[in-house]
């Protein structure tokens, strides 16, 4: 799997209600150096999901990126509701036919998963 | 080259490299109809492209990068694949226009047929992308372009009305020849023309090519601020041309023959010969710039190597791009289209695409882990965003217009 496979796909909660769109996959670089690498190894920690459109945050997830301010507050206006699953919540992902037909790909979250803040600082 | 005559040097190149096709041949047009009730647009126009152009060099200067990669990087592969195909179509069709531009030049030096000058045009071209260094290029296409200053000498030999030419233009009123939706439709033109996405794009991937760090940001500043306004009182003058020689006659322009008329009435021959030297460097210092800025652009998007401090094999693709962009300009104006026709298509696609072109820029210009300290400051957020907003009006409206007044016939 790659993050095309799940940027851009519809999200579900288990009763299958429409939860919104994978707009921002989550990385942190935590894990031990490949083989003959420098840098940490990345691991998935979770998904961004925003209820109402596709688009990028075009970085103003990040707090402390307030400016210009109209351009701002109309993307945190877009995006609001958005919220961080952690990966661990997931339930299943696209199936590797519904990514070859680029149709009916969507990511099913788990019972009882958390919400999290999107915001990063 | 150090010191006050690089300084010198950067900002008569910025002068001399501002006009392009589309400035010259949509000042005449719109000076033949409207005299200069429509310089106001032209000003408007010329603040804009400072305060982007401004922002796009800052961005290469402090980050090291060009736009187009850090808007790949910040908006993503869909928004920005959707920017760089509105991009690239606009900029190849803006290089068509160039090169037909190029074309009418020679074609009026030499009486030759403007068929026959294209591929010779494009070939010409095509060898100073591949051969000439990147600073030569630039500032032998600008100095010579500042030959174009004999529009303004043609506009005072003509000794016009100054009072009547200073009243249309601040007391600008639509002409009562023409209609409220053909003054609107010539202004978005004019606004297109003035501020042709691909100069952006040029202006910082050209950054990237001469090596500005944060000490050439003085630099960078004065050229934009000083040169830009120069480039600006040219255009004001070929529309001040044809306004004070062909609006009274009901000439309308669609020849390039009539855009140096004027120079020819007031200057006679030596005035005329050297204003087609500047016609032929303007219009081939943009064409080279926009050749290049289909390549920048397209290689940027994809993460190939790009740039004229390659050597062409090193950045292969970059400049296969700028082959293909030059064969398709050359197959489209071999179809027999009119050259000023394309020109007039081009700055209004040009004002289409302006929004998706200058959002990003803001964006960028705004981002702490790009700017560190240079970030905007409030004060060009404010004019910057107030430009969008009128951008984002003028791109609704330009397609619209251009169907009302069947593209201001």
């Amino acid at each position: 799997m790659i993050a095309g496979d799940l940027i851009d796909v519809e999200v579900r909660d288990a009763d299958g209600e429409r939860l919104g769109y994978v707009v921002d996959l989550r990385l942190v670089l935590d894990r031990p150096p490949e083989a003959g690498a420098v840098l940490a190894g990345a691991r998935l920690h979770g998904l961004v999901v925003s209820p109402r459109t596709r688009t990028s945050f075009l970085g103003y997830e990040r707090t402390s990126v307030r400016a210009p301010w109209p351009i701002a507050q109309l993307l945190r206006r877009r995006h609001r509701g958005s919220f961080l699953v952690h990966w661990p919540d997931v339930a299943s992902v696209p199936s590797l036919d519904a990514t070859r037909r680029g149709k009916g790909a969507i990511v099913v979250l788990r019972r009882g998963f958390d919400r999290y803040d999107p915001a990063l600082t | 080259m150090r010191g006050p005559l690089a300084v010198a040097l950067g900002i008569l190149t910025a002068i001399g490299g501002f006009l392009d096709a589309g400035d010259l041949v949509t000042n005449a047009v719109v000076g033949s109809r409207f005299g200069l009730t429509l310089a106001w647009v032209v000003v408007m126009g010329v603040i804009g492209i400072c305060v982007f152009a401004h922002m796009s060099g800052k961005v290469a200067a402090v980050s090291g990068r060009a736009t187009f990669e850090i808007i790949r990087e910040r908006l993503g592969p869909r928004a920005a694949g959707a920017n760089l195909v509105a991009s690239l179509a606009v900029t190849v069709l803006t290089l068509t226009a160039e090169i037909g531009g190029m074309a009418l030049a020679l074609q009026l030096a030499s009486s030759v047929e403007r068929r026959l000058w294209m591929p010779v045009a494009a070939l010409a071209v095509w060898l100073v992308l591949w051969r000439v260094r990147f600073q030569v290029m630039e500032n032998v296409t600008g100095l010579l372009g500042l030959t174009l200053i004999g529009f303004a000498v043609a506009l005072y030999l003509l000794g016009p009305d100054w009072g009547e030419l200073a009243r249309q233009t601040l007391q600008p009123a639509v002409p009562p020849s023409e209609g409220a939706a053909v003054y609107w439709y010539f202004a978005i033109a004019l606004l297109g023309a003035a501020m042709t996405p691909y100069e952006v794009f040029f202006f910082s991937s050209g950054g990237v090519e001469e090596r500005w760090t944060v000490k050439d940001l003085a630099t960078s500043r004065l050229n934009v601020f000083v040169g830009f306004p120069f480039g600006g009182v040219l255009s004001i003058a070929i529309a001040g041309c044809a306004a004070v020689v062909l609006l009274p006659l009901g000439i309308e322009v669609d020849a390039m023959s009539q855009i140096v008329l004027p120079v020819a009435q007031a200057g006679g021959p030596l005035l005329l010969a050297v204003v087609i030297v500047g016609l032929v460097s303007a219009t081939t210092g943009a064409a080279l710039e926009t050749a290049l800025s289909a390549g920048y652009t397209l290689s940027q998007y994809l993460g190939w190597s790009w740039g004229k401090f390659r050597r062409p094999a090193e950045a292969a693709r970059f400049h296969v791009a700028m082959i293909v962009a030059l064969v398709v300009a050359v197959g489209v104006l071999m179809t027999g289209v009119d050259p000023i026709a394309v020109t007039e298509y081009s700055v209004v696609f040009s004002a289409v695409a302006l929004p998706l072109t200058y959002l990003p820029i803001l964006v960028v210009a705004n981002d702490p882990e790009y700017m560190g300290e240079h970030v905007n400051g409030r004060v060009l957020n404010a004019v910057g965003t107030l430009y969008l907003v009128i951008l984002v009006v003028a791109s609704a409206a330009a397609v619209p217009l251009m169907i009302v007044t069947e593209a201001g016939a």
